[in-house]
């Protein structure tokens, strides 16, 4: 027996090629991804650096974008981009928190999945429909309702009220933050779930079993030790919100200008390329375009990046 | 097979001359030392199988953790070999060094070695495939293939050798009689395997095992995860198949081991403690820690 | 007010704000869906499926739209799947002690999230400026590297989810290593994975960005995979931000289309996942 086990067979022989083979292939495609990545830096690198070489760091700060001259600042995008997230970050945290701790805490179980699923479809539906969606419904919708609300009473206070001045258009950078704020929210909602239920249901009973409420538990038990997951949450719903195209293209009004007003219309990064991209002539209009690509994905990465080692870093230490 | 009662009892092979190999409890374990056969006065003397494993000094790492210290013993062909003794004490590592099935982790290492049938499997030159075709192996929880029965049987056969259809039904058909599995599957050959019981399911890892044919079957506590029934008739069928194979069985129920085996070793922490023939560890055991153990004084 | 009274009214007011926030989300998925229905409904006709899109002002249909957008998710999922599987398969099976795996699995998952107006980018230097024109194919390409980090991650974690010891069974039977994983595991895992694959169809059948700039659009009925072709999400973007009531109408129509597409393909990727005794 043992010496077709030495022997080499024609079999065994033919097997150790496909495994070589097998394996080959599947770490070359594992590496096709690195290599997907590299490709995305290096082909918006080439495409910006005449930009980014004509105008150096001026950039970053310049706010004119003009066409005809041949002028192109990113300023105006790049303050767009980070306003919107930043409100969508405001809005959508608190909510999500609130869904998280409902569906954790309070939910009868029969309850659990269906609300779960709902609000997953949330992060289903499509960017476009939520523009499509945003600018012939919420931003006439707004336009009604909140923004003469915000006008009349926010709009009087002194610093605040720079915020809300100007005529209620319905779109804007606010209208946007909004949009982006129900975007971002099952996600957030999503990994804060998880990272809920990761808690050992022994910790919490013996919290509850002093005769702590509800919200005590989740306040001083569940919170602290899920704080890295859902920091990670967090930081994957504002990388979410940074690249989102279509839907704030519909409602941002397109306007390469900073105001300090949120209801004034403006530009982020993405609605820019998604407007402009098709109709730019010129090797550096379209280089301009590709260099607010890049910061984009700069700004996206290093914020995605965060979020995963955080989220690592809570599985390391609940596996531990 | 019949599934009533009236099967006779596993024979019980005795070789009347026996060969005791164990290690001094605590001291080091000694090598291998020759293996010589005496005559008992009172049974006629028939020659003892021959030794189809040979383990020499045999050390298991888990990274840096030690599991085995310097194993040693031999397992006889066409006999049941029981291997016992409380959790953690190495058996299943040892009998997953036999097939090298511990070779699919990275952090797992043994040295030493493993001679069958006069070649150590040890060696880095060894098929890993052709050796586990030629060593059959049962975990303890039943594992069937997501696949038909049928397709669960002829998968290993189908690996390995290149038969006509009718053939193949021959040996599913052989395979699934021998594990006493035949006549409750015979109608249902395309249903999936995932579809019956746990003890069949057990029975049915059984025949995938026996069907290519190999010639030692390893068991890692084949009966433990199911009910008394199952677990008699898995024990009678290792009694027919021990005519056939050299068989090493892990069991954590000793009453399992002292029915169903004709030699057992007892192993704790690692060490080989004792190793004889059942009978006689089982009724008049040499080492104070394999009677502790067997009079369940501890474990 | 008692320190007790007052913990407890904290404590009801924050169960009840989050009462409130569940229902704040669910208030936006049911008024989205709503609209979708309504102003979508009246788009959905026979002709909505047998006509080109029209020039502005007349009636017409989304055929070559809906065609291209099938055309594009096919082979851009044709092309990412066996792409993801094997990846996803390196990470499960082979990626042990493997330095490469954790870089891979970290770097996949960032490509999940990351903004697909950038893959748009990507292609149109790789393909597009190559090639001299827009395609068909690039537009398919682009949904393909949007389609692979989700079969990578899925099938990953699938394959994780078969037990070792069916494995090990595998490998005391003395089979390759290559076998087991392709007759044992990938059987085992079968279902899970096609639910990744179907999620991952859901997800790219509404991608608008990366379209726009490498399939770009094409009024008139075309199947030459080498030129610009119709998509629902660039057609309905041109047709929403017009000022005609008849595009509008069919930009709405493609919407509800698109949405109820995409539902369906997510109702179906559940189903399959809690289907039991789906092995053969």
């Amino acid at each position: 027996m043992v010496d077709a086990v030495l022997k080499e067979t024609s079999v065994a022989a033919r097997q150790n090629t496909l495994d070589v083979l097998f394996r080959g292939a599947t770490w070359f495609f594992a590496a096709c991804v690195l290599i997907i990545l590299a490709g995305v830096l290096v082909s918006l690198v080439v495409g910006a650096v005449p930009a980014l070489t004509k105008f150096g760091w001026t950039f970053l700060t310049s706010s004119s974008w003009n066409p005809v001259t041949e002028v192109f600042g990113a300023y105006p995008a790049i303050y767009g981009t980070l306003v919107t997230s930043t409100i969508a970050m405001l809005i959508g945290i608190p909510v999500a928190f609130g869904i998280a701790l409902f569906i954790t805490e309070l939910c009868p179980p029969w309850l659990k999945r269906p609300i779960g699923t709902l609000i997953e479809l949330l992060a289903a539906i499509p960017s476009i429909i939520y523009g499509i969606w945003g600018l012939f419904v919420f931003a006439p919708f707004l336009q009604e309702t909140l923004q003469p609300l915000l006008i009349d009473t926010l709009g009087e206070i002194p610093w605040i009220g720079a915020l809300f001045e100007g005529p209620p258009l319905g779109i804007g950078i606010l209208t946007a933050g909004l949009i982006l704020a129900i975007m971002v929210l099952p996600f957030i909602t999503s990994v804060m779930r998880d990272v809920f239920e990761t808690v050992p249901t022994v910790l919490k009973e013996s919290a509850y079993g002093i005769g702590a409420t509800t919200w005590e538990v989740v306040w001083n038990i569940v919170l602290p030790t899920t704080r890295v997951g859902v920091i990670g949450g967090i930081m994957l719903g504002l990388g979410r919100a940074l690249g989102e195209t279509m839907a704030v293209t519909f409602v941002i009004g397109n306007a390469h200008r900073v105001k300090a007003s949120l209801l004034a219309p403006g530009t982020t990064i993405s609605a820019t390329l998604a407007n402009e991209f098709t109709e730019a002539v010129g090797d550096i209009y379209l280089s301009s375009l590709f260099a607010l690509g890049f910061i984009l994905f700069v700004i996206t990465f290093i914020v995605l990046a965060i979020a995963k080692y955080m989220l690592i870093r809570l599985q390391a230490r609940a596996g531990s | 097979m019949s599934t009533d009662a009236s099967v006779t009892p596993p024979e019980q092979g005795r070789a009347p001359a026996f060969t005791a190999f164990r290690a001094d409890g605590g001291a080091a374990p000694t090598h291998a030392a020759p293996i010589r056969e005496a005559q008992r006065p009172t049974e006629a003397a028939k020659p003892a199988p021959p030794e189809k494993v040979i383990v020499r000094n045999l050390h298991f790492y888990y990274k840096k953790f030690e599991a085995l210290h310097g194993i040693s013993l031999a397992l006889r062909d066409k006999r049941v070999t029981a291997f016992i003794g409380p959790s953690g004490c190495g058996k299943s590592t040892l009998l997953r060094v036999l097939n090298r099935i511990y070779q699919l982790y990275p952090e797992q290492r043994a040295t030493g070695e493993v001679i069958v049938d006069g070649k150590n499997i040890l060696d880095p030159g060894v098929d890993l495939n052709l050796l586990r075709a030629k060593i059959g192996m049962v975990f303890q929880k039943p594992t069937p293939f997501p696949m038909s029965i049928y397709d669960n049987i002829a998968f290993g056969i189908r690996l390995y050798e290149k038969l006509p259809p009718s053939e193949l039904d021959e040996r599913v058909e052989s395979a699934l009689r021998r594990a006493a599995l035949w006549d409750e599957v015979k109608d249902k050959l395309k249903q999936s395997g995932l579809s019956l019981s746990g003890g069949q399911q057990q029975r049915l890892c059984i025949a995938r095992a026996i069907a290519v044919k190999p010639e030692i079957l390893l068991l890692d506590e084949p009966a433990s995860a199911l009910d008394p029934i199952s677990t008699q008739r898995i024990e009678e069928l290792i009694g027919e198949l021990k005519t056939d194979y050299c068989i090493a069985i892990v069991t954590h129920n000793m009453q399992q081991a002292a029915r169903a085996s004709d030699y057992t070793a007892f192993m704790y922490l690692g060490e080989l403690v004792e190793f004889d023939e059942t009978e006689a560890i089982f009724t008049h055991p040499k080492n104070k820690r394999t009677e502790d153990y067997i009079t369940g004084r501890f474990g | 007010m008692s320190p007790y009274i007052r913990r407890r009214a904290v404590n009801y007011t924050v169960l009840a704000l989050s009462i409130g926030a569940t229902l704040f989300g669910l208030v936006w998925l049911a008024f989205i869906f709503w609209t979708l229905l309504r102003n979508g409904i009246g788009a959905i006709t026979p002709a909505l499926f047998a006509e080109m899109t029209p020039p502005p002002g007349s009636q017409g249909g989304l055929l070559n739209a809906i065609y291209g957008s099938i055309v594009m998710t096919v082979v851009g999922t044709l092309v990412g799947s066996p792409i993801g599987v094997l990846a996803g398969t390196f990470l499960a099976e082979y990626g042990r002690g493997n330095p490469l795996a954790p870089i891979v699995r970290f770097i996949n998952d960032i490509l999940l999230s990351a903004p697909s107006i950038i893959v748009g980018l990507f292609i149109y230097e790789l393909m597009v400026l190559q090639m001299g024109h827009f395609s068909a194919w690039a537009g398919s390409m682009a949904l393909a590297i949007i389609v692979i980090p989700v079969v990578v991650r899925t099938t990953e974690d699938m394959l994780n989810l078969v037990p070792g010891s069916l494995r090990e069974a595998a490998f005391a039977l003395g089979t390759p290593k290559w076998k087991v994983i392709v007759m044992i595991t990938y059987r085992a895992a079968i279902q899970g994975m096609l639910t990744g694959v179907m999620l991952g169809v859901a997800r790219i059948s509404g991608e608008t960005a990366p379209l726009l700039f490498t399939a770009l659009n094409n009024q008139f009925w075309s199947t030459n995979m080498n030129a610009p072709m119709a998509n629902l999400p660039a057609v309905i973007f041109q047709f929403a931000l017009s000022p005609y009531k008849d595009w509008q109408s069919l930009a709405w129509g493609g919407a509800l289309l698109i949405t109820v597409a995409i539902l369906i393909l997510n109702i179906s990727a559940r189903l399959l996942a809690n289907l039991r005794g789906f092995s053969k």
